[in-house]
């Protein structure tokens, strides 16, 4: 098991699973933990998601048993039952979903099987201790539990419907944003996206999410565990792909699903010559001021594996910032830290960003500083400037004593409100632009 | 000098964990109905034992404890737990930084780590991560002292953190303070605050240690230096600030108190170490919420011999007339309290005249803890609104007196920390114009369609006579546009259902089965 994080930009498995659950229309939790866990989890995400809200039912809303240390040592089934249906009593809901905390995993309470006793009144249950992994483990909990139960089988399977899985709410503070660019650039090329969590989305319409052909896994750390439980229970196959960002990386994400998809690559090809087309014609309203003032930047990126790479390569290569170090936080196999590695090979400057995968901040520094060669007093000194850091809130210091521009996009965002931002596809990286840019004239 | 402490007795440092309010205390955390009913009830022990059948989430002591000492200058927390403990302070940097830039303290950024123990560390224990971490702090960030919160998991399996501490003292400079703060423990959040201040005072505040100088004393005259100290003494009041006050509030009761002629200084919150080690030289300390501080002032007291005054929150006229007069009691300075008062009074109420004009008959609802709540419902009352109830986390001895001094037997009294289901089911029948609340309720509220301003927050004043006038006028100023909270109520759903929203919420209320 992993060593200790400083400043981790986690929640654990039940504050995954609480923003998920939080991210699907009219779905309520239950939590079967002490009474804490869930409001304080559900506020990690609340105020460190671009103020992402609490859905439906969340924050101090949750349904919860609140055991306490009696419970801890007779037992807790009992009081879930009772919690349950006092909850199928107060609350509307299309779903129940019941979840566990440390505390009754560790006595041995069987929430599940509780959970399951009530399945035919609109109750499901996974189990999703905070010992049992980070954020991502509780999202794969609760994906896997509407998998399994929620999700209706279908033998006959739509070509052109796909189901998008890896974008976790609130750990991607611009999910609903996203999933809706997302579904957009799906539908030009003729796609259906299911993306659970987006505009319109409901849980009767996720029921109907087994008739989709195709899954598609937008992160390397979440989703996998969700898109192997799709395959084994619905029969629909895989593949993973990269949260598209600007004119290279959406493109590229097309031509994949349309490869995937057998759709024909002449569709993609008039798509990209249109977008791309409308993304400069924007763009090119910012090169006046652009060339005059050099908003050229070194570039530092700190993000997770869902976001670092697609970042950097949109930052490098489409606008031609200079990578100088990009830090992924959440990959701790050293394999899987190679395989991450080699997809910066596709970052095209001259100059090749550093790949560092660090857990902890303030090693990020450190390396920066180890990278860079001190000024020792010298009279000409070739300083890391004018530099930008591309990362979470977190970062904020690190930019402060780098005297670089900052700006924070992902988890933990406290800085910023988002909304109905995006950063994916043509659009959300003309927001992205817009967002990098304003900090650099914003005292004009 | 408190009839609610004085009855209590303090003396548990020597032990690792103090024990939870439950048992120090006693404390009711499920109730609904009247206010004059709910004092007997609290009497007889009763609405101590209720529990709910639909229950919601409310707070954690952790959070509490955690908010306490993470506060505290030059320090670095370690939540020994799985990620999710603590996992807000993701989110809670610059509400820090802000606050210390508002007080004036020096920048600094906030360090935290958390153990993120996992499976295996349920079934091996988790103590040699704890070492790595306590070892990585020291080691990268040289803090004065680094805190231990000790999360559920840990509290369960039974992992040794003082012993590791002991084990550690010597290898590592900073001060290593573990807390007991582990949620199950403790349905009362507030048993957190006794957790956080028994860790202050077991590790970080020494005992008081002066030492005559041999030559002067020798001579029989104390030099000039050593007299100043002692008038100093005899004059500095130890205010105590909580979470949720702000530094306005601060420099309102400062400037108060110093009208007296005394010497006043805000602890424990934001403090450095330094200013922790020196907290016994004090003539009095002054209680600013008793939910928050009668575990360290009773320690204090039997540490340093420091008398105490705990009694009302200074919040409203009313009640910062009383906070000050008990203050003045002490240091004989009963005339110049009346002067200082009936100045400020006379003002206040002069610059409060108009203001009252526009809120007279206005309906209001205020919901939190239990001491903030009384007060401010006090003082809305005091402007001529109309109290129709209050909802408080939880009710104990420590509003005895306030809960007296309700004229209205009928008020409705609903006890609850969090269950906004509950709450929203009240207010939909109460339909107050405005409800004043705590954080996370306001919003359930807004969704109800009541327009809402916050109990309390870090950037705005609410205490003494400054506060009261910023009260008046936040309430004026939220009831001239509630649109928000109206269109909002039209175009949200809420979870609640038909049948809940028509049911007595006393229904819900159960006798307890077992501790």
């Amino acid at each position: 098991m992993s060593d200790f994080i400083e400043r981790a930009k986690f929640s654990c498995a039940l504050g995954g699973a609480l923003t998920t659950i939080e991210g699907i229309p009219r779905a309520v939790p239950i939590v079967h933990a002490a009474g804490g866990c869930a409001s304080a989890l559900s506020g990690t995400y609340n105020l460190a998601a671009g103020y992402r809200g609490i859905g439906y039912c969340g924050g101090n809303m949750i349904p919860t048993t609140n055991i306490a240390e009696n419970n801890v040592v007779f037992g807790g089934e009992e009081r879930l039952e009772e919690q349950i249906e006092a909850t199928l009593k107060a609350l509307d809901a299309d779903l129940y979903i019941v979840v566990s905390g440390c505390q009754v995993e560790i006595i041995g309470d069987d929430t599940v099987a509780v959970a399951n006793r009530y399945r035919n009144r609109g109750v499901v249950g996974a189990s999703t201790p905070g010992f049992s992994g980070n954020t991502y483990k509780g999202y794969d909990a609760v994906m896997t539990t509407l998998i399994n139960n929620v999700i209706e089988r279908a033998d006959e399977k739509d070509p052109a419907a796909v189901n998008i899985l890896g974008v976790v709410p609130g750990h991607d503070v611009f999910f609903r944003g996203n999933l809706d660019e997302i579904r957009s650039l799906l539908a030009s090329i003729g796609v259906k996206a299911n993306t659970f969590f987006g505009t319109g989305e409901s849980v009767a319409a996720i029921r109907g999410y087994g008739s989709a052909s195709l899954n598609i896994v937008l992160s390397p750390q979440a989703g996998l565990d969700s898109a192997k439980a799709f395959e084994r229970e619905h029969g629909i196959p895989y593949v993973t792909a990269e949260i598209p960002i600007g004119p290279t990386g959406t493109e590229e994400f097309l031509r994949g699903i349309a490869r995937a998809l057998n759709i024909d690559g002449a569709v993609v090809d008039g798509v990209v010559a249109r977008e791309t087309k409308v993304y400069y014609s924007f763009l090119e309203r910012l090169v006046d001021i652009y060339a005059d003032l050099d908003f050229q930047r070194w570039l530092i990126v700190a993000a997770d594996s869902y976001y670092a790479h697609a970042l950097t390569r949109y930052l490098a290569n489409d606008l031609g910032w200079i990578p100088f170090v990009t830090n992924i936080h959440d990959i701790e196999e050293e394999h899987a830290q190679a395989r991450y590695d080699e997809l910066f090979r596709d970052v095209d400057s001259r100059h090749k960003p550093l790949v560092l995968f660090e857990r902890n901040p303030s090693e990020l520094l450190e390396e920066v500083r180890r990278a860079w060669p001190d000024n020792h007093n010298e009279k000409y000194y070739n300083a890391l400037s004018p530099a930008y850091v591309v990362g979470s809130v977190t970062e904020r210091g690190l930019a402060e004593k780098l005297g670089a521009g900052f700006l924070s996009v992902a988890f933990p965002v406290s800085n910023r409100v988002i909304l109905n931002k995006r950063i994916a596809g043509w659009n959300g990286a003309l927001t992205l632009v817009e967002d990098l840019i304003t900090s650099l004239v914003s005292s004009r | 000098m408190s009839k609610y402490s004085d009855e209590l007795s303090y003396g548990f440092t020597a032990a690792l964990a103090p024990p939870v309010r439950e048992t120090r205390i006693g404390v009711c955390s499920a109730y609904c109905g009247g206010c004059s009913q709910l004092r007997g009830d609290v009497n007889s022990g009763c609405a101590q034992l209720q529990r709910r059948k639909f229950d919601q989430s409310g707070g954690c002591q952790l959070n509490l404890a955690s908010g306490i000492v993470s506060s505290l200058t030059n320090v670095v927390m370690i939540t020994h737990s799985p990620l999710g403990c603590n996992s807000r302070y993701v989110a809670m940097g610059g509400m820090r930084r802000m606050m210390r830039a508002s007080k004036g303290k020096a920048d600094e950024e906030f360090i935290w780590l958390h153990t993120n123990m996992g499976e295996l560390d349920v079934v091996q224990g988790g103590i040699d991560k704890l070492r790595k971490a306590v070892l990585y702090a020291e080691k990268q960030y040289h803090p004065e002292a680094i805190i231990i919160a000790n999360g559920c998991v840990p509290g369960i399996i039974g992992d040794d953190i003082d012993s590791l501490c002991q084990e550690l003292a010597d290898q590592v400079s900073a001060k290593l303070v573990p807390i007991h703060c582990e949620g199950f423990k403790s349905r009362y959040v507030a048993s957190g605050y006794d957790s956080a201040y028994h860790g202050v005072l077991r590790f970080l505040i020494d005992p008081y240690e002066r030492y005559d100088k041999a030559l002067n004393h020798a001579s029989g005259s104390r030099d000039e230096g050593e007299e100043r100290f002692r008038f100093k003494q005899s004059r500095t009041v130890n205010l105590f600030n909580v979470g949720s006050n702000s530094n306005g509030d601060e420099v309102e009761l400062c400037r108060v108190v110093k009208a007296l002629g005394l010497n006043p200084r805000f602890l424990p919150l934001h403090a450095t170490l330094d200013e922790l080690k020196h907290i016994g030289e004090a003539a009095l300390n002054v209680s600013v919420c008793a939910t928050h501080d009668d575990y360290l002032l009773g320690h204090l007291k039997e540490r340093f011999g420091t008398p105490y005054v705990i009694d009302t929150l200074p919040i409203g006229i009313k009640n910062t007339n009383i906070w000050l007069r008990k203050i003045a009691e002490f240091f004989h300075l009963e005339e110049e309290a009346e002067r200082l008062i009936a100045l400020e009074t006379a003002r206040l109420e002069e610059a409060l005249a108009p203001i009252k004009e526009r809120l007279k008959g206005k309906s209001v609802f205020v919901g939190g803890g239990e001491t903030r709540i009384l007060t401010t419902a006090e003082f809305f009352h005091s402007l001529g609104m109309k109290l129709l109830g209050v909802k408080a986390h939880n009710v104990d001895r420590f509003v005895e007196d306030i809960l007296e001094n309700v004229t209205d037997g009928k008020l409705f009294v609903e006890v609850a920390a969090g269950m906004p289901a509950e709450e929203l089911n009240i207010l939909s029948r109460l339909k107050p114009d405005l409800y004043c609340g705590h954080a996370g309720a306001n919003g359930w509220v807004t969704r109800l369609g009541i327009p809402t301003m916050p109990l309390f927050g870090q950037t705005l004043n609410y205490m003494g006579y400054a506060g009261a006038f910023e009260l008046a006028r936040k309430a004026d100023k939220v009831l001239r546009n509630t649109n928000f909270a109206k269109n909002i109520s039209r175009n949200v759903e809420l979870p609640l259902s038909e049948a809940w929203m028509a049911s007595d919420v006393k229904d819900n209320i159960k006798e307890r089965e077992n501790a």
